[in-house]
């Protein structure tokens, strides 16, 4: 008995010295004091030597989490017991927040950095007059091909992929949205489309598809692309441009009838506890050089005008990545279609991925 | 053992630990991927030192094992001997059979559930949420562990103390403790173990602020592979073994000690 007593006493003592240790290492890395400021962005996604600027500049101290799909993300700030205070969601899922009420309105004097955006990027319909977001990066839906293996053929239309040579070539992203919206684009129909006629139009157009594909595939879709296993794949800009770094063979493209374009926000949660803290960090983030050092890091497209300036001249006039001003007519962000709708198109989603070969 | 036995045996091993130690193998590369081993370097190592978010995420770790460890081992040495002394066979059997429930059913489910109590009640996800989901699926392991060693126990022993004059208390703290040591310390370190690479149900019911390795392995992997991953789960992996080896010292003991009452 006095053996395990023992035992235990240990283990509370140790524990106990454990905690201490911890809290002091807390406090001396300044994660407990009171001037701290949490971002909660997607992995990968920010340039750290920015955040270091930032703490300087600020005397706040950044705590930097991450996370690895919209859904994670809104269930956290949703279930409370969270303190974030700036938060990175896409277009469609802040839409939804802004309707679950997770959202705290940006005060637009705090933020006089703003006008560095782009006018082209502002007032979208899924947060008009920007009340709740901020853009942080942009992109669009696109075809990523690899010119090794495709050595003579051009690919600039979304029609280029129901070629029959390219049987067993293709690799498509799971998403509903994505893949209807490359049929109803095919057929010069809008992305946010509702006539019943159209999609189901669009749907048998998948379906004449189904021999070139080889397989709908989730986040594996890059190392698939980047170890050739299929030449051809239906991607976001952002992962295009990664996987493009891995293998020099691979090349993209916005096709000409026009795409999806999405944007990544900056918004501020209702679980927010340093609001004041979390409208600098945006403002920060805003500043046209700051913009400019983390588009270098992480390789998506800038919103920020501004920003531009300081890139270089070679990634700014890249058309893939910064589309013209016609093809930037042509793109469309999704629009929130409604419950009824959207299960429309996961519906008319299923067949397809079901219609036999 | 025939020779295609002990063959049969070494593949098996072989095929167990070879990502393992593939893994260890490229923690002390000096480049950048896992496929081009440039020279040896101790380079990661020394990264994961200095990084000291990374050192305050290990403490944590270990804190939360012990703790969670030694509140389970309580608990469940107190649950044993509640099943033990329970007059009924069926009731016996009964408070078994809910016991192993909790082990066999899945970790994702316990996560998510302990998330909707936790957030129905009001507690913070942080590290109080993170301990008591620990402690709580822990028990029924520490359990499991005791309990044989109370049932191998003669009852005349118990008799006999009783016998020679010993309040219940004395029997307790005498007899029976004594007798079961050697599973309350297997059942410490097995909570112990559960508790460290716990990640299902961690996962669910963190908050911010508050991580632990294995959660963090997994976000660190997310990012894309980097290796101080390897360096950090070759050490996480030594860590475990030096348990083991510890837990085979500590059943090995008690062999020796042989059987019935210890002498003092």
């Amino acid at each position: 008995m006095n053996k395990i007593l023992r035992f235990f006493l240990i283990i509370v003592v140790s524990s106990g010295i454990l905690l201490y240790a911890i809290s002091s290492l807390n406090t001396s890395q300044g994660y407990s004091g009171g001037n701290t400021l949490t971002v909660y962005n997607w992995g990968d996604y920010i340039d750290e030597d920015l955040i270091a600027q930032f703490e300087k500049e600020t005397g706040i101290k950044v705590i930097y989490e991450t996370f690895d799909s919209n859904e994670a993300m809104m269930t956290k700030i949703q279930q409370g017991g969270t303190n974030y205070d700036v938060a990175v969601p896409s277009e469609y899922t802040i839409e939804k927040m802004i309707q679950a009420n997770l959202l705290i309105p940006l005060d637009h004097s705090k933020l006089p950095n703003l006008k560095n955006i782009d006018q082209r990027f502002m007032d979208l319909s899924f947060d008009p007059k920007n009340k709740y977001s901020v853009p942080y990066f942009w992109g669009t839906v696109g075809i990523v091909y690899n010119r090794k293996l495709l050595p003579d053929k051009e690919i600039t239309s979304w029609n280029d992929l129901w070629n029959p040579d390219l049987k067993n070539q293709i690799l498509l992203i799971d998403g509903a949205r994505e893949v209807m919206g490359m049929g109803l684009n095919s057929l010069g129909y809008s992305l946010n489309d509702t006539n019943k006629k159209h999609l189901a139009e669009a749907k048998e157009k998948l379906d004449l598809l189904t021999p070139n594909v080889k397989a709908i595939v989730g986040d594996e879709i890059k190392m698939l692309m980047a170890n050739e296993e299929a030449s051809i794949g239906l991607v976001w800009s952002g992962d295009a441009s990664e996987i493009m770094s891995e293998n020099e063979d691979l090349d993209y493209v916005v096709p000409k009838e026009g795409s999806n374009l999405w944007f990544d926000n900056m918004v501020i949660p209702k679980t927010a506890k340093n609001v004041e803290g979390a409208h600098q960090f945006i403002n920060f983030m805003l500043n046209a050089k700051v913009a400019a050092k983390n588009t270098d890091y992480v390789g998506y497209s800038t919103p920020n005008k501004q920003a531009l300036k300081y890139l270089d001249e070679e990634v700014v006039n890249d058309e893939r990545f910064y589309p013209s001003p016609e093809l930037t007519k042509k793109l469309e962000v999704y629009e929130n279609l409604g419950k009824r709708n959207l299960s429309l198109y996961n519906e008319l989603f299923l067949q397809f991925k079901m219609h036999p070969k | 053992m025939t020779p295609w036995a002990k063959l049969f045996l070494v593949i098996i091993f072989l095929i167990l630990y070879a990502p393992i130690f593939f893994l260890i193998f490229y923690s002390f590369n000096s480049g950048e991927t896992m496929y081009d081993f440039e020279s040896f370097s101790l380079k990661w190592y020394k990264e994961l030192f200095h990084d000291t978010r990374l050192l305050i995420i290990v403490l944590n770790t270990i804190v939360l094992a012990l703790l969670a460890a030694l509140f389970s081992t309580i608990i469940g040495v107190l649950g044993a001997l509640a099943i033990y002394m329970a007059k009924r066979r069926q009731t016996k059997n009964l408070l078994l059979s809910f016991n192993n429930v909790l082990i066999v059913s899945p970790d994702v489910i316990i996560g998510a559930s302990f998330l909707i109590l936790f957030t129905m009640a009001g507690i913070k996800l942080g590290f109080s949420s993170v301990l008591l989901s620990h402690i709580a699926f822990s028990i029924p392991i520490v359990v499991l562990m005791v309990l044989p060693k109370l049932s191998e126990m003669s009852p005349s022993l118990i008799d006999a103390a009783r016998d020679l004059g010993a309040s219940s208390w004395n029997v307790m703290s005498k007899v029976i403790i004594p007798y079961i040591s050697s599973g309350i310390f297997a059942g410490f370190f097995m909570a112990l173990t559960y508790s460290l690479d716990d990640f299902a149900v961690t996962f669910f019911v963190t908050g911010n602020g508050f991580s632990t390795l294995s959660v963090e392995i997994y976000s660190l992997a997310r990012r894309g592979i980097s290796l101080n991953i390897n360096a950090l789960s070759a050490i996480l992996f030594l860590f475990t073994m030096l348990l083991v080896v510890i837990y085979y010292f500590i059943t090995q003991r008690t062999k020796l000690n042989g059987m019935g009452v210890r002498k003092r």
